[in-house]
């Protein structure tokens, strides 16, 4: 049936209906088929229809879509124009809004605005780095001089501790200690310097990283010991488990972070984790090795099955305060002095220095007066021997030389001057006198060794000298044995001596 | 003086199960969830007043979706007193995982009580998992028991973590 309702109109259509071959089939196709033939013209027709009003709606919606080009060249030319004339009187407002929004918001501003800023420095320094570094320099360098500065001084602070420190029989000696192993006394001051200081200690257990022990020297415990314990462990453990290729020796043994270091010491159930600043003295690890054994000797089994309950060790807190005392005070020697302790100085240094000097006085007086306490004695020896006779009559008052006194006393000192005076120098120091006599104590002062001497006249073995002594002129009689004459004395310039 | 107890916990499960959204319901932290992408474990406190005295949980927390037949991983299992086991109830191969886990953790730690929580329950459309399928894996791994948990809600998450730490006290 459908195959004949598909053929029949072609057909119909094309051969049309003829009085000689009409078949009566033929016939009552066109008949039953005829309004289908209608509705197909009529379909026919209206396609014709709409393919005129599709070319004629094309060529009018080319012409709208030229018209909606131009109109829109003509906006984006009149927003140009708008924008450029709009910007100057919007910047303002727009820069107002802006500053009010950060004031108001400034957090949620700094939030917004953080990573984008983030990522322009980053593109800028990638970009423009020089740019950057010759922007940044005035910042950095200012900082990095502030921070250089303020470790400049801490290190002086430190250095002026250590001196006064090292001012003692302890720092005198490791001062010699360090020469003899070439260390010089400037690097030893230095490394000195270099604050060292315990900051906490934590005991440790293996494994579990629960919190045996833990000192800190601030009475108020720090909060979060057992959590930086089990985050210490994990990390060494992590690191041991990582780098440490399964071999059980190989163990973290310390951790830098800033000044701060963490110094672990391992034992066979704990360890121990000291939190250290500076440069950790000679024996330091040697001594937590100890400290760590002998806890283990005394505890190790406890610490074996400590399961958590802290009644179940013992408080280990005094022992590792001991080892944070032993290594205490070189930071308390950094401390800058206090008031009184300076104005305690200052009183000490201002007695010493009047000590010093009391000190330097009498010895001073001593040595000038040590002459006098012990006279020379073999000098007087010689002359005595030629001319006690002369003298010796006169002392002991014989009445033989009682009539040679009135005679002529006077003139036996008087006329000694010699006319030409003659230079010498002292042999010793020696006893000046002002008459040449032994006899009673007359002497007056001492001629010191050296000193450069006239001669004034002779009297048989006593000369009569004159010199300088501190810019005074000075004269008197010595025995001529302690002078040592440049040019003899002329004979006839020797007055004789008298006698009886 | 107080008497103060400390107990490691392990918390253990596949990758995207919600462990550390559960830690983060229990417990103070201190440290950044960073250390877990870094060292692959991030520690946390719980304390809890008893009437002894103070218990200290500390929960560490391990990265999941790896294998914890790794040392690293092995290590931090080494001395827990117990551990929390977290599957996804959208995702039934997050159970898979909970069999080695427990083996582990078994083999350092052999008394330790296991804790078996099924986190997601309040997206109750999506669920694969069964109570019947997590009943029958509790009981072969020697658990108790399981919890329903939600992250999201809080749902059962502090009286798993407090159950559990029952559980360690009564071992202890």
């Amino acid at each position: 049936m459908g195959f004949y309702m598909e053929k029949a109109p072609k057909d119909i259509i094309n051969t049309g209906p003829t009085g000689d071959d009409i078949n009566p089939l033929d016939s009552i196709r066109a008949i039953l088929l005829a309004d289908v033939q209608e509705g197909l013209g009529a379909l026919e027709r209206q396609i014709d229809g709409l393919q005129r009003r599709t070319d004629t709606d094309k060529v009018s919606l080319q012409q709208q879509l030229e018209d909606i080009l131009v109109e829109l060249e003509q906006l984006r030319k009149k927003i140009q124009k708008d924008a450029e004339e709009l910007i100057p009187r919007i910047a303002p407002e727009l820069g107002n809004m802006i500053g009010g929004a950060i004031r108001d918001s400034r957090d949620e501003m700094a939030e917004a605005l953080g990573p984008v800023m983030g990522e322009a420095i980053r593109v800028q320094i990638r970009n423009s780095r020089k740019d950057m570094i010759e922007a940044l320099f005035p910042i950095i360098g200012e900082t990095v001089q502030r921070a250089i500065g303020e470790f400049a001084k801490e290190l002086q602070r430190n250095i002026d501790a250590q001196l006064r420190r090292s001012i003692g029989p302890q720092g005198f000696l490791r001062i010699v200690f360090a020469r003899l192993r070439g260390i010089p006394a400037s690097q030893l001051t230095l490394r000195d310097a270099l604050p060292f200081a315990i900051r906490e200690i934590f005991l440790i257990q293996h494994g579990s990283g629960l919190l045996l022990a833990h000192y800190h020297p601030s009475k108020d415990e720090a909060t979060d010991t057992d959590l930086i314990s089990a985050m210490l462990t994990a990390t060494r453990d992590f690191v041991h488990d990582s780098f440490g290729q399964g071999e059980a020796e190989n163990e973290l043994d310390e951790v830098q972070y800033g000044d701060q270091r963490i110094i672990i010491q391992s034992g066979r159930t704990a360890y121990l984790a000291v939190v250290i600043t500076g440069v950790e003295p000679e024996g330091f690890r040697a001594k937590l090795h100890t400290l760590v054994s002998e806890l283990h000797v005394s505890h190790g089994i406890v610490f074996e099955r400590y399961n958590g309950d802290s009644t179940t060790i013992p408080n280990l807190r005094p022992k590792l305060a001991i080892l944070a005392d032993e290594f205490a005070g070189v930071e308390e020697v950094a401390e800058p002095l206090s008031r009184g302790t300076k104005l305690a100085l200052a009183i000490g240094s201002l007695l010493g220095i009047i000590l010093v000097g009391l000190a330097c006085f009498y010895l001073q007086f001593t040595i000038a007066l040590f002459p006098m306490a012990f006279p020379p004695d073999t000098p007087t020896v010689t002359p005595t021997a030629t001319y006690m006779p002369t003298f010796t009559a006169t002392l002991t008052e014989i009445p033989t030389f009682t009539a040679t006194d009135t005679s002529t006393p006077t003139a036996t000192f008087t006329p000694g001057y010699t006319p030409t005076p003659i230079m010498g120098i002292a042999t010793g120091n020696v006893w000046v006198r002002p008459e040449p006599d032994y006899s009673g104590d007359l002497r007056f002062t001492v001629l010191r060794r050296n000193t450069p001497v006239k001669v004034l006249s002779v009297y048989g073995s006593w000369m009569e000298v004159e010199w300088q002594a501190e810019g005074i002129l000075q004269r008197g009689w010595v025995p001529s044995g302690w002078i040592t004459l440049f040019d003899p004395v002329p004979a006839d310039q020797i007055t004789p001596t008298q006698i009886p | 003086m107080t008497t103060l107890i400390q107990k490691k916990i392990c918390l253990l499960g596949d990758f995207a199960v919600g462990k550390t959204s559960l830690v983060r319901r229990f417990v103070e932290g201190r440290f950044d969830d960073k250390y877990l992408g870094t060292i692959g474990v991030k520690i946390s406190r719980k304390v809890i007043t008893r009437s002894y005295g103070q218990l200290n949980l500390l929960v560490w927390d391990m990265t999941g979706g790896e294998d914890l037949d790794t040392k690293v991983r092995m290590s931090y299992l080494h001395g827990a007193a117990g551990a929390l086991m977290v599957c996804d109830l959208t995702r039934s191969y997050t159970l898979d995982v909970f069999e080695s886990y427990a083996r582990q953790m078994r083999t350092l730690n052999p008394r330790v009580p296991l804790m078996f929580l099924a986190n997601k329950v309040d997206l109750g459309n999506e669920r694969v998992i069964s109570d019947e399928q997590l009943l029958s894996i509790s009981k072969a791994l020697g658990g108790r028991s399981f919890y329903l948990t939600s992250a999201k809600t809080g749902e059962n998450v502090e009286t798993a973590f407090l159950h559990l730490a029952d559980l360690i006290e009564e071992k202890a």
